[in-house]
């Protein structure tokens, strides 16, 4: 005689259930642990941690859509939530390309590299790695001005939907960046390095605290005419403007809504045979994401194949509306994040095989730029965009870095930068957001020409 | 029976923990609930319709040498009185770093304080398919051709319900409620992107105050404006290159406001706390009170007390009550955004009241408030007639400023020939750039109260973690002399 077999109650999925007829719907559950240390003056000024578990759920009463959200996860929460997704959708206009929810297989669970030991560090633990920047950059160059963060985050993500779509994936980072800086001196000089890792023991942070350190230039920034100049930009400047392009480029929005600057360049060259960018949320060179927020499981995506475009990214909606298929890269479906779309989040362009001093000898008269500032979409048609160089603007003169240049804003589209790509360098590194939500898994390069448009004073 | 504790219980279950610890200083932060209603529509269709509610708690504690912050949304006394063990925590660890003792101003502070936002219409009770319907409507006059290939009007409300207390005795509640809506149309030929949005870019325009703002706009008769101007934009001539009067729109100024003054005059920055990220300032300490920031016509305010501004509360996040603080007085900068801990660090005894964080899942920082430049007397048509040859500029396209609020650019959807004193020709992408100082000094009149408008920005980022803040900003329209300008 067989024993019934308990199971324990999921209130999560069975909130699913029930509906009536002729609706469906998905949900997500997203738990997430974050701390973060934040340095400055040379000192531990803001210790954060958080641990947030938020519940969205997204309704579709025959093809009218809505959503709603709680980190109210008790019954009463989930029922109160239902209800408002359910509200929504019965007075929401129709999405007549809605193709209903995609089925899947039961339970399932899609593993990618994931750090459980960095996903549970302490407290005292982080604290411990920001004081370890801070004790490499204070030994290189004592009394300089130290700020910067440590983060280190999970997210554990399941997606259950109507049609028997059950999965679940686990993701960590660990991320660090340091400023150092002179700043009696006038004007003041700073150096920067940054680093991000699903495995908190890959992070190196003796290594990022005297990198910046060591990049802070001991001679006075000297001012460069605006202009065209051939640029090496270090790995922490080309993450910008490969973010940057993979939105203006591969948008499933800027796609549907005309506004992408390669919506009539796919399957052209936008740049030479040996540039290949991917969006590779599974890879190890990445901060892995299993599936995306629609539980769609994510696989790589090549956006430029040896220098030719691919096609855009999509989600159920924009998959919908441009006949394409699903690509795994839905956002959260509530606002602000629905409204932003399907964008790749997890670059990877392939390394060369220079050295940062080969990219630099490579260049009779040009700039070494470290990173960039508040860059911004000036023209999305065209793909243009402009930012600001910051901490660590170098002049190089016949092949050498000759001192260090006052910062410029730049002004150009990520066609010409991608284009112009001459050289790349062999050590990649990862650059990713405090919460591991978005990468870039890149190496510096030599760009033949970045327009500068203005200099400022320091 | 179980059952959830009350707002109360949560408050002095976190406080009881922290105190016990033997910090000096607690306070803990309960929002439930922040709730969010995103109604949008696109191209006809529904998009990203939300209805999201939040909750959590926030507990911050200070030992002789640091600041701890803790967040749950798990509002349980269990997960209370362990949130309030993490940031003691933190405190702690992050102390041992600290060589000397951290300061913070002795300020006034609530006891059992009240501020709710007055609303006629309370904004979450307006039927969906009012809001749809007028959404639907005003998004559909946007399509003034096929070259509008996308058009897109939303609505917003959000409030967030309160309770504070702290260790010294500091206790108050609050309900605030905003409000805001507008509309798009993206106009598209060849390579060529035009967008004209209306009362403004990035959401619309916002307010504290209920639905009865949003009955105000006007959207569907501004949709189909946009809708023109969007389509207008493609055949329109490249704005002029080079040094020009420029004289800029209120909404414009409100951003320039926001981004070459707001920041830079945030203590935080100007002493250092957010260089490794947000950045510094190139306001120097020693300059406040004699800095020559702009020319005599500026006048500018952080205005917390305003009736109807994102930046308008009862009290701060830290229990200090709302200020208005004059920050430049004739072109002198003579006052900076400050908190508690940075206030003391400058010397001053007491704090500005203006240290704001996103939700309970963060802890304060120095933000904006209501940060108005104040208006002139000049009308609009009198600003317009002291110009020869010039562009007017309004709505905001594009945004960048370097570290330090000096080098900035900033780019329109729209501008206009300024000839004679009159308005001319629409000219397309409009960029105009230079540096701080040397701008506000170039500044020459001032539009009067009618051309002033008090907006509402719902996007303001800053922190680690990212954090984003709701401020007003106030602005009428102004005139510039000898500006770069160039079309992108």
């Amino acid at each position: 005689m067989s024993r019934p077999v308990r199971r324990s109650r999921d209130p999560f999925a069975e909130a699913l259930g029930g509906l009536g007829e002729g609706r469906s719907a998905d949900a997500r559950r997203v738990r997430t642990r974050g701390i973060t240390i934040r340095f400055a003056n040379g000192r531990i000024h803001q210790p954060h941690f958080d641990e947030l578990t938020h519940v969205s759920f997204r309704v579709a009463d025959g093809c009218r859509l809505g959503t709603a959200t709680t980190s109210d996860t008790s019954d009463r929460g989930l029922a109160l939530v239902r209800e408002s997704a359910l509200g929504l959708a019965r007075v929401a206009p129709v999405e007549p390309k809605f193709l209903g929810f995609p089925a899947g297989g039961g339970p399932s669970v899609v593993r990618v590299p994931f750090s459980e030991l960095t996903a549970s560090l302490s407290p005292e633990a982080v604290t411990k790695l920001a004081e370890r920047v801070l004790a490499a950059a204070e030994e290189v160059l004592p009394g300089s001005r130290i700020a910067g963060a440590v983060n280190v985050g999970q997210e554990e993500l399941r997606v259950v939907n109507s049609a028997g779509l059950d999965r679940r994936s686990r993701s960590s980072v660990a991320q660090a960046s340091v400023l150092v800086d002179v700043p009696e001196k006038d004007p003041p000089v700073s150096g920067w390095s940054e680093g991000a890792h699903w495995d908190g023991a890959r992070l190196d942070p003796e290594r990022l605290g005297r990198e910046a350190a060591e990049r802070v230039a001991r001679s006075e920034p000297k001012s460069v005419p605006p202009g065209a100049y051939r640029v090496v930009l270090r790995g922490s400047a080309l993450s910008d403007v490969l973010a940057f392009f993979a939105h203006l480029g591969f948008s499933g929005h800027g796609e549907e809504e005309g506004w992408s600057c390669l919506r009539r360049r796919r399957g052209a060259r936008i740049a030479p045979e040996f540039v290949t960018v991917t969006d590779d949320p599974r890879s190890q060179h990445t901060i892995p994401q299993g599936i995306d927020y629609e539980g769609t499981a994510t696989r790589r995506t090549a956006l430029v194949d040896h220098g030719i475009a691919g096609p855009a990214v999509t989600d159920l909606l924009t998959a919908g509306r441009l006949r394409r298929e699903l690509t795994g890269h839905a956002p959260p479906p509530e606002a602000p994040w629905g409204e932003f779309g399907p964008s790749p989040a997890h670059l990877v362009l392939n390394a060369g095989d220079a050295s940062e001093n080969e990219l630099v000898r490579e260049t009779r008269r040009g700039l070494l730029v470290t990173r960039f500032h508040y860059v911004r979409v000036v023209d999305p048609g065209r793909g243009v965009i402009t930012g600001m160089t910051r901490d660590g603007t170098y002049r190089i003169e016949r092949g050498e870095v000759v001192g260090p240049a006052r910062n410029l804003r730049f002004t150009e589209s990520v066609l010409t930068i991608l284009r112009g790509l001459e050289l790349l360098g062999r050590e990649r590194r990862i650059y990713s957001d405090e919460a591991g939500g978005s990468s870039v898994t890149t190496p510096s390069a030599a760009v033949r020409s970045l327009r500068f448009t203005s200099a400022t004073l320091f | 029976m179980g059952g959830r504790p009350s707002v109360e219980d949560l408050l002095r279950t976190a406080l009881g923990v922290a105190e016990a610890s033997g910090v000096m200083y607690a306070d803990v932060r309960l929002v439930a609930p922040q709730r969010y209603v995103h109604l949008a529509v696109r191209n006809g269709s529904a998009s990203a319709l939300t209805d999201a509610r939040r909750e959590g708690l926030g507990v911050r504690v200070r030992t002789d040498r640091a600041w701890g912050f803790a967040a749950t949304s798990d509002l349980s006394a269990a997960s209370a009185r362990s949130t309030a063990r993490i940031a003691v925590r933190l405190a702690r660890a992050a102390g041992r770093t600290a060589p000397n003792r951290l300061p913070v101003t002795d300020d006034p502070v609530p006891k059992g304080g009240r501020y709710a936002t007055p609303v006629r219409r309370d904004p979450f009770d307006v039927p969906r398919e009012e809001v749809l319907s007028l959404l639907t409507d005003a998004e559909a006059r946007l399509h003034v051709g096929p070259e509008v290939k996308s058009g897109l009007a939303s609505f917003q409300a959000w409030e967030e319900t309160k309770s504070f207390a702290s260790s010294a005795g500091a206790s108050f509640q609050s309900h605030i409620v905003h409000v805001g809506a507008g509309v798009s149309a993206t106009a598209v030929r060849g390579s060529s992107v035009q967008r004209r949005s209306a009362p403004t870019s990035f959401g619309g325009d916002f307010a504290q105050a209920g639905f009865e703002f949003v009955e105000g706009i006007g959207l569907a008769e501004r949709a189909a404006t946009a809708g023109r101007e969007a389509r207008a934009l493609l055949s329109a001539r490249a704005c002029p290159t080079g040094r020009t009067a420029l004289v800029l729109g209120s909404d414009q100024l409100a951003l320039q406001v926001h981004e070459s003054v707001g920041h830079a005059v945030e203590l935080d920055r100007i002493l250092g706390s957010e260089a490794g990220f947000a950045g510094t300032s190139w306001v120097r300490p020693e300059t406040i009170g004699h800095l020559d920031y702009g020319s005599s016509a500026m006048n500018v305010v952080a205005d917390a007390t305003e009736p109807g501004g994102l930046g308008t509360f009862g009290w701060d996040d830290e229990g200090v009550p709302a200020q208005r603080t004059p920050i430049v007085q004739a072109g002198t900068l003579v006052g900076v955004l400050s908190s508690r801990e940075w206030a003391a660090r400058l010397g001053l005894s007491r704090s500005g009241g203006t240290a704001r964080a996103q939700g309970p899942e963060r802890s304060p920082l120095i933000r904006m408030t209501n940060v108005d430049l104040l208006p002139g007397d000049l009308s609009f048509d009198e600003l317009l007639e002291g110009v020869d040859d010039g562009v007017y500029l309004e709505t905001n396209r594009s945004w960048s400023i370097d570290d330090k609020r000096l080098n900035f650019q900033f780019g329109t959807e729209v501008g206009r020939r300024i000839v004679n004193g009159e308005l001319g020709d629409l000219v397309r992408n409009p960029l105009y750039s230079g540096m701080t100082p040397e701008f506000w000094r170039s500044m020459d009149a001032v539009g009067n109260r009618a051309t002033w408008h008090l907006w509402g920005v719902t996007n303001c980022g800053k922190g680690q973690p990212g954090q984003v803040a709701r401020v007003g900003h106030g602005a009428p329209a102004a005139r510039f002399r000898g500006i770069a300008v160039r079309g992108g």
